[in-house]
């Protein structure tokens, strides 16, 4: 019952541990009362010579337990555990012990009898009085020193029997203590000189059980170096010296009468000190016996942890670099500084010739060019993909991938995966001269530090592509702003004109491109323009196009030559794919006309006051098409008398094949209702009218493809100008086409 | 998520490649792969046939512009057929017509390429 109790304790140590002040103020109390009234008691049964009355003896033996289980408990607290040090605890209970026997030595020669057997150490034969003063002092002196020294004992071994401790450990132990009490309760009130019964054995067996199972808690051991080891075999073998010779059951030749005057003084304790001293001889018999024995196997011991302590402080490392290259060297480097394996090297996929070709990016201990010449790594890592288990080559030579013939250096060849993810990030192979290199225990601790690898290799990656998509972004920014820039910052102003445009992109950059430039104080030229494809490429070709309309606009405005010359600007630098679509104009407020020419773009949406609306859908192949021949041959332009009110829109692809949640595209027949409803507003208003029904109809702020938008809305020019300007037409039509058939080759200067 | 492909198909000696879905700056590279295989296969005559393809954009008009000048050194060539309108309106927009066969049938490009040979 007693161990079910004990075990449902969470830490049994517990109950023994006093923790406060006041506890163990009080502890110590008892035990000097106690003591002070055992020594008292004494000295009265002395004086009296007469044994004392039952009641009395009762009283005095139940004062003596309390006052040694207080003492017990304190010394518990003076010995509560720290950190175990076999040779230190070994070392202090030695010193104790010597300390104890000197003091008893010493004790025992006061007022010695004169003839020990005779009266049987002071002792009246029949009753057990003390017959002499000396006796008194020598019993009350001994007698707790020598429980006291048995405590000690208990409580120093304890920290070994319980090294490592597990939760059966600890209820072994605490089992052991309260079967020795037991035993020693068992005792009560017995006269020292009863005679034996045998049912007195038979009440210590359990407790001696439990002492034989605490006596092979013997873990500490294994972790000692040569050297504590054979420091602490020599203390055991004191220590077991002392116990046997000095203490043990009957063994009086250091401490003449020792156990006999503690028998006197309780039978329970002497039974204790007894049962405490067998277990110390026998925790010493064990532990000398088990050091002896471990001392061979320390060396390998000691090979193995230093590989592991190795290992994890190499893995430790391995999770905290960033830099690649750095990592693939110390990965590389750490088996043979671990010393598990003699050279080393990592292989990894090689992005140019796929995954299955790999590239041997460190070597530690041997040449890349002796790797090269010794082993198939190719192969080796093929038979890696496919099945993602290590290979271990007990002998290397005699495989057929490796070349390396014995004496070589490659005796044996481990092969592990570093796998992250699912993914194979590379191979680290492992060599060692001898054949036969690899335990199974350096196979373990080699995978495990593959994987760990495997991790940082992976963790490193995506730091590195981190890094690598923050550069880009930033990159990115940068080129929105020059784009931006590229773009007119200020929309030029000509009389009887509203002019509104804007563009976005898709993507950071794009490939549209819109721009204005007056070339003279009646004209004003206008592009927009949209290269094919979208992103990074496509606002490169929109950048050169900038730099082809500033530079050629001013020398050739006739919107033929103009595409003329854009086009064979851009032979040669476009690539085959890619071509730029653009519409380009003049407004002529000399002859109140606007001219416009169409390369391969979306055509102008015009539309009157009336309402009367249409494209300009005229002849011409986009830029970049075609070199020459065709593209001149074929380009028309149209031009149109301007009337007050007339608007015109130019867009890219992106507006007209903007789509709405249902997949719609918005078309160009939603574009010119839209004009028709907005017309009367002018060029600001109405660009923004047309956005907002755009994006009305998109229903998202997300963007699919670059859009710009151009809106140019013609007034009129006013009275005072106009009473100047060549008489116009006055009807009231949509500006009728008047194409002007500009005939390239004459055009061309 | 491409929902763009590719039918390869053969007819008397013309390589038909049926194009299905809608051809932009991501499934380019596809019809890309298409017509490189039918010249590794020393296949020059192409017919795209456009029934089925319900979108194009500029990038995808830019497969066509790529290779037509490789295909026609090689004595072949890639004519178009069987446009939607409104695709057709892209290709038209560009100029495309003055550049290639664009046909309203396959029959009638089937027909270029015989007449073509002859």
């Amino acid at each position: 019952m007693s161990a079910e109790l004990l075990t449902k304790l969470p830490s049994s140590d517990r109950w023994a541990r006093i923790e406060s002040r006041a506890g163990r103020v009080v502890l110590l109390l008892v035990a000097v009362v106690g003591y002070v009234v055992a020594a008292a008691y004494h000295a009265v049964v002395f004086l009296n010579s007469l044994p004392p009355a039952l009641g009395l003896e009762i009283g005095y033996n139940v004062v003596v337990l309390a006052s040694f289980a207080a003492l017990w408990l304190l010394l518990s607290h003076v010995f509560r555990r720290r950190q175990p040090s076999p040779a230190r605890t070994f070392w202090t209970t030695l010193l104790l012990g010597v300390l104890f026997v000197g003091v008893g030595w010493g004790l025992a020669f006061i007022g010695r009898p004169a003839d020990l057997t005779v009266a049987s150490a002071g002792f009246d034969y029949e009753t057990g009085v003390p017959l002499t003063l000396a006796t008194v002092v020598k019993m009350n002196l001994l007698g707790p020193l020598e429980v006291a020294f048995a405590f000690i004992i208990l409580l120093r071994f304890r920290d070994l029997v319980l090294f490592k401790r597990t939760r059966t450990s600890e209820r072994n132990w605490h089992l052991m203590l309260v079967l020795m009490s037991l035993a020693a309760l068992f005792m009560f009130m017995k006269a020292p000189q009863a005679e034996w019964h045998w049912f007195d054995g038979l009440v210590m067996v359990p407790a001696v059980v439990f002492m034989v199972i605490n006596s092979f808690r013997l873990s500490w051991i294994v972790y000692l170096s040569f050297r504590e080891k054979m420091i602490t075999i020599g203390l055991t073998l004191l220590l077991l010296a002392m116990l046997v010779v000095g203490m043990s059951v009957g063994g009086d030749s250091l401490l003449p009468g020792a156990s006999t005057y503690l028998s006197y003084y309780s039978q329970p304790l002497n039974l204790f000190k007894t049962l405490a001293l067998v277990f110390g001889i026998l925790y010493c018999t064990t532990a000398f016996l088990s050091l002896l024995f471990h001392l061979p196997t320390t060396g390998d011991f000691q090979r193995k942890a230093d590989e592991m302590a190795a290992m994890h402080s190499l893995t430790h490392l391995v999770s905290q670099v960033f830099d690649s290259e750095r990592l693939l060297t110390t990965i590389a480097a750490s088996p043979v500084d671990a010393g598990t394996a003699n050279a080393t090297w990592l292989a990894v996929p090689d992005v140019q010739s796929g995954s299955l070709r790999p590239r041997i990016v460190a070597t530690h201990n041997i040449d890349p060019a002796q790797v090269q010449e010794l082993v198939d790594t190719t192969a080796i890592y093929q038979e890696l993909v496919s099945n993602g288990e290590p290979i271990l080559l007990e002998q290397a030579s005699a495989d057929h991938r490796v070349t390396a013939r014995p004496g070589e250096g490659l005796g044996s060849l481990l092969v592990l995966p570093l796998i992250a993810r699912d993914e194979m990030l590379g191979a680290l192979f492992a060599a060692r001269e001898v054949a036969y290199g690899f335990e199974k225990d350096d196979v373990e601790a080699m995978t495990v530090f593959a994987a760990q690898a495997a991790l940082a290799l992976d963790n490193a990656r995506l730091f590195e592509e981190r890094v690598e998509k923050e550069r880009l972004a930033r990159e990115l920014s940068i080129a929105r702003e020059v784009q931006r820039k590229l773009l007119p910052q200020h929309l030029p102003a000509l009389d009887g004109l509203s002019i509104a445009a804007s563009s976005v992109a898709a993507q950071e950059v794009g490939g549209d491109y819109y721009d204005l430039y007056r070339l003279d104080d009646r004209r004003l030229s206008f592009i927009v323009a949209d290269v094919s494809g979208k992103g990074t490429s496509a606002a490169f070709y929109m950048a050169e196009m900038q730099g082809i309309y500033k530079a050629v606009t001013p020398i050739a405005p006739s919107p033929c030559d103009f595409l003329i010359h854009a086009n064979r600007a851009l032979t040669g630098s476009l690539e085959k794919n890619v071509f730029i679509s653009v519409l380009y104009g003049i407004l002529d407020l000399e002859d109140e006309s606007l001219t416009l020419a169409r390369a391969g773009h979306c055509p102008a949406a015009t539309i009157n006051l009336n309402g009367e609306a249409r494209f300009m859908r005229t002849k011409g192949l986009g830029l970049g098409l075609d070199t020459g021949e065709i593209f001149d041959r074929t380009l028309v332009a149209e031009k149109v008398r301007l009337e007050p009110g007339d608007v015109f829109v130019l867009y890219t692809d992106g507006v007209v094949e903007s789509r709405s949640p249902d997949g719609e595209e918005y078309g160009y027949d939603r574009l010119l209702d839209t004009l028709r409803e907005h017309r009367h507003e002018d060029a600001d208003e109405l660009h923004a009218s047309l956005l907002e029904d755009l994006n009305r109809f998109i229903g998202r702020p997300q963007y699919s493809d670059d859009m710009t938008l151009l809106v140019l809305k013609w007034h009129g020019i006013d009275l005072a100008v106009a009473s100047e300007q060549p008489e116009t037409a006055t009807e009231g039509h949509a500006p009728s086409p008047a194409v002007v058939d500009e005939s390239p080759e004459t055009s061309v200067p | 998520m491409s929902n763009f492909s590719v039918g390869f198909r053969s007819s008397g000696g013309v390589q038909v490649l049926d194009l299905q879905g809608e051809l932009d700056a991501h499934t380019a590279s596809e019809l890309e792969a298409a017509i490189q295989k039918c010249q590794a296969e020393q296949r020059y005559r192409i017919l795209i046939n456009g029934e089925n393809l319900q979108y194009i954009s500029s990038a995808g008009l830019g497969v066509f512009m790529a290779y037509i000048e490789e295909v026609r050194e090689e004595g072949g060539d890639i004519k178009i057929a069987a446009l939607q309108p409104k695709v057709y309106n892209v290709f038209d927009l560009l100029g495309f017509p003055m550049l290639f066969d664009i046909t309203e049938s396959e029959e009638a490009a089937l027909d270029k390429f015989e007449d073509g040979t002859e």
